[in-house]
């Protein structure tokens, strides 16, 4: 059973489809990356699953159960855009939000002390939310999204606006929260905390999902088949070893020593490789070429779009 | 349920403690106070005294005295000087011309014309006020009266005024069980007092909700909310709580009021005389108790107005037509990103209620017309336009109906007001229309 289960959602804006038959699945007690260019439908998608909205088609399950205005309590969101009432006081406020989410007074008020204890900010609770600087409320924001345990925590862009040292806060923060058993939804365009942080990722793009799966997955499926080489030796004699069977992408050379990137083609393997090349050059160094989320993306939105340039046409 | 009621508390709350709300409740009593107080000086008094040069050609109203050759008046007590308005007469002719430089400021030109009209010129520097004006007006009146009935009938003054009818009706509701006179246009000014309270504080409180969606909206705070609660409970809450705040004002102003009303009646009672002159300008300086007696007479209209029903139907209306009108602002708060785009929706939502104050002016010149009874079922109009007929007694079907109509479209109006509110709060940066917010009315949820 998945945390969440988005079966074949559909939502339409006045002509523009928002979301196009989305399924995807958040398995759980994992951080789930939901990424796609601005505009693709993320923020619907979240939204839907927030029950803030309701899809056109399609149907939701939380935890394997039909989503219910009820599961709100099971939820902690942090939308995109923050916001919190600005002439009221941190404290205040926080207890206000908390008891919304369904939680006690005494109860909320209990786990915010601990929580600005933690964070070294309780010397804001008196304090109004526009005496803050923006940082300063968005770490207010990011404890009201927390503070009832929610089971099931999205955040949207939960980074912007935060400094170097804050970033790390949150982010240790949450992976604690998945440490002790809550899924994440994240949706980002900071590529670099998906490879460091998500277990899972869909991308969507124009309303739909064109890529999906475990990040190891996604990074097979776009294996460049690639192999960076130290070596030293004759350049001529080893492009000439490469023959047909492999393709030199790249190549730097210093005198004899040489860096080179080399992709397999026509099913051949590293032992293929290397048993053409240790007979004319020494290697020193052998590295797979791994791809990077960052070029995961940009590739993967670029061939989607080319598919439905070549569909229009 | 329980949500809800923490949004009530919210709204309630944090209104309730602001710095503002605290002044003006203090504040507004006295306020209201001083500007009733100064519009009724502005208008009564007249800092400036008058010297009234009275030109009477042919010595309709004055004679002159055969040693000094003074003119002087022919009646005895008619142009008596007082500090403020002294009166001198003078007999030649092309006195305009003089008039100009002289230290005179008010010239009366008495002739044959005036006498036999009643059409006199007055001519001014600066025109005088109307308290002024009257005084003067009374003193030539009365002199040319009693010169007419003088000269040409043959009795005395006060024998002409003993005869003179005045007449005034006495009117009475057939359908009513006593005889007792009505005063049903004096009823529904006092309605007409009470809607206006009422029209001020749906105003007043429906701006409030309108704003404090706005501020949800820019503050962006409204996403969170509504990802806890549903929007309606939401836009419920927030009319809810504003408008208990309005109750909440309303009340200790009521309050307030009466405890200052008390106190200066109190303080009133202690220089009666300063009363009576204020009640009763012309009365020459009557008995206290009958001058009381003359105003308990006076309003005691007041004792016919079915106040139960009154009190009952204003509490109602007061209640029915917030949650109507709140319910529309909180809706247009909504449909726009900032109070300066609300012009173009506050238009027809404004436009039905200042209909009805305008409506229930007329009403009081023919209460009982079936254009009347149409307004007071009218939602948009029926709070105001009912509590006028409610005040002059009406308490039969029509407002049952009236009720019920309100009850009903303030559903209505509700659930609209609902579905708009809930695809706007999360609309930003586009320029809203009628026809986008007739899509949204129609959304299928």
């Amino acid at each position: 059973m998945s945390a969440v289960k988005v079966n074949a959602v559909s939502k339409e804006f006045s002509g523009h489809m928002a979301l196009n038959e989305v399924s995807l699945e958040v398995p759980k007690k994992s951080i789930f990356g939901l990424l796609g260019p601005n505009g693709a439908g993320k923020t619907t998608l979240i939204r839907i699953i927030n029950q803030i909205s309701a899809p056109d088609s399609g149907s939701i399950l939380l935890f394997g159960k039909k989503l219910k205005p009820e599961h709100v309590g099971l939820i902690g969101y942090l939308p995109e855009e923050r916001g919190l009432y600005r002439k009221m006081k941190v404290g205040e406020q926080c207890l206000y939000l908390a008891q919304l989410k369904g939680m006690s007074k005494s109860e909320a008020k209990e786990k915010l002390n601990k929580w600005f204890d933690r964070l070294e900010i309780s010397a804001w609770w008196d304090k109004k939310v526009e005496e803050l600087s923006k940082g300063m409320a968005q770490k207010i924001q990011f404890v009201t999204t927390i503070l009832h345990e929610p089971k099931l925590l999205i955040l949207d862009e939960p980074f912007s606006g935060f400094d170097p040292i804050n970033v790390e806060i949150i982010r240790s923060e949450i992976l604690r929260l998945r440490n002790k058993g809550a899924t994440v939804m994240l949706s980002t365009h900071n590529m670099e905390s998906v490879e460091e942080m998500c277990d899972n990722i869909a991308l969507i793009e124009n309303a739909k999902v064109i890529l999906n799966g475990s990040v190891n997955e996604v990074k097979n499926q776009f294996d460049p088949k690639c192999f960076n080489l130290r070596m030293t030796g004759n350049m001529i004699s080893f492009t000439n070893a490469l023959w047909t069977n492999f393709e030199l992408v790249e190549k730097k050379s210093e005198g004899d020593n040489h860096q080179c990137v080399v992709r397999l083609l026509n099913g051949k393997t590293l032992n293929d490789l290397l048993g053409v090349s240790i007979p004319v050059v020494q290697i020193h160094e052998v590295e797979k070429v791994t791809p990077s989320m960052h070029d995961i993306f940009i590739e993967s939105v670029a061939r989607a779009k080319n598919r439905e340039e070549m569909v229009e046409e | 349920m329980n949500k809800v009621g923490l949004i009530i508390k919210r709204e309630y709350l944090t209104r309730v403690k602001k710095r503002s709300f605290i002044v003006m409740t203090f504040l507004g009593p006295v306020l209201f106070a001083l500007f009733y107080s100064g519009a009724i000086f502005v208008g009564m008094s007249d800092s400036t005294d008058h010297n009234v040069l009275v030109a009477d050609y042919s010595g309709i109203v004055s004679v002159q005295d055969s040693t000094t050759g003074k003119l002087y008046s022919r009646f005895p007590r008619r142009f008596e000087s007082t500090p403020e308005l002294t009166y001198n007469f003078v007999k030649t002719a092309e006195i305009k011309q003089q008039f100009k430089e002289s230290p005179y400021t008010l010239l009366i030109e008495l002739d044959d014309v005036a006498l036999h009209d009643g059409k006199v010129k007055l001519y001014y520097k600066k025109v005088p006020s109307q308290l002024v004006l009257g005084r003067i007006e009374d003193e030539v009146e009365n002199a040319l009266e009693e010169l007419r009935v003088v000269d040409s009938l043959n009795v005395s003054y006060a024998d002409y005024k003993r005869m003179k009818v005045e007449l005034s009706w006495y009117q009475v509701d057939i359908n009513a069980s006593t005889d007792e006179e009505t005063h049903k246009s004096e009823q529904a000014m006092v309605g007409l007092g009470i809607a206006l309270m009422i029209y001020v504080f749906i105003f007043l409180y429906g701006v409030q909700v309108m704003r404090g969606v706005i501020e949800e909206k820019t503050n962006r705070i409204v996403e969170v909310i509504v990802s806890s609660v549903k929007p309606f409970q939401l836009m419920m809450g927030k009319v809810i709580g504003i408008g208990m705040v309005g109750l909440t004002q309303f009340l200790l102003w009521v309050i307030l009021c009466s405890i200052v009303s008390g106190l200066g009646s109190i303080f009133l009672a202690g220089s009666g005389e300063m009363t009576m002159a204020i009640v009763d300008g012309a009365a020459q300086a009557p008995e206290s108790n009958q001058a009381m007696l003359q105003a308990t007479e006076a309003f005691g209209f007041l004792m016919q107005i079915p106040w139960t029903t009154v009190i009952f139907s204003f509490i109602f209306y007061f209640i029915g037509g917030y949650l109507l009108y709140g319910a529309l602002f909180a809706a247009i708060g909504a449909a726009v990103d900032s109070e300066t785009d609300t012009q173009q929706f506050m238009l027809p939502v404004a436009m039905p209620l200042v209909f009805g104050m305008i409506i229930s002016s007329f009403l009081i010149m023919n209460p009982d017309g079936a254009m009347a009874d149409t307004f007071a079922i009218v939602p948009f109009t029926s709070p105001i336009v009912m509590m006028v007929k409610v005040a002059m007694g009406e308490t039969g079907w029509l407002l049952v109906i009236s009720m019920i109509v309100l009850i009903l479209s303030f559903l209505g109006t509700i659930w609209v007001a609902g579905r708009i509110y809930k695809t706007g709060i999360l609309m930003y940066g586009k320029k809203t229309t009628y026809r986008e917010i007739w899509k949204w009315i129609t959304y299928k949820s």
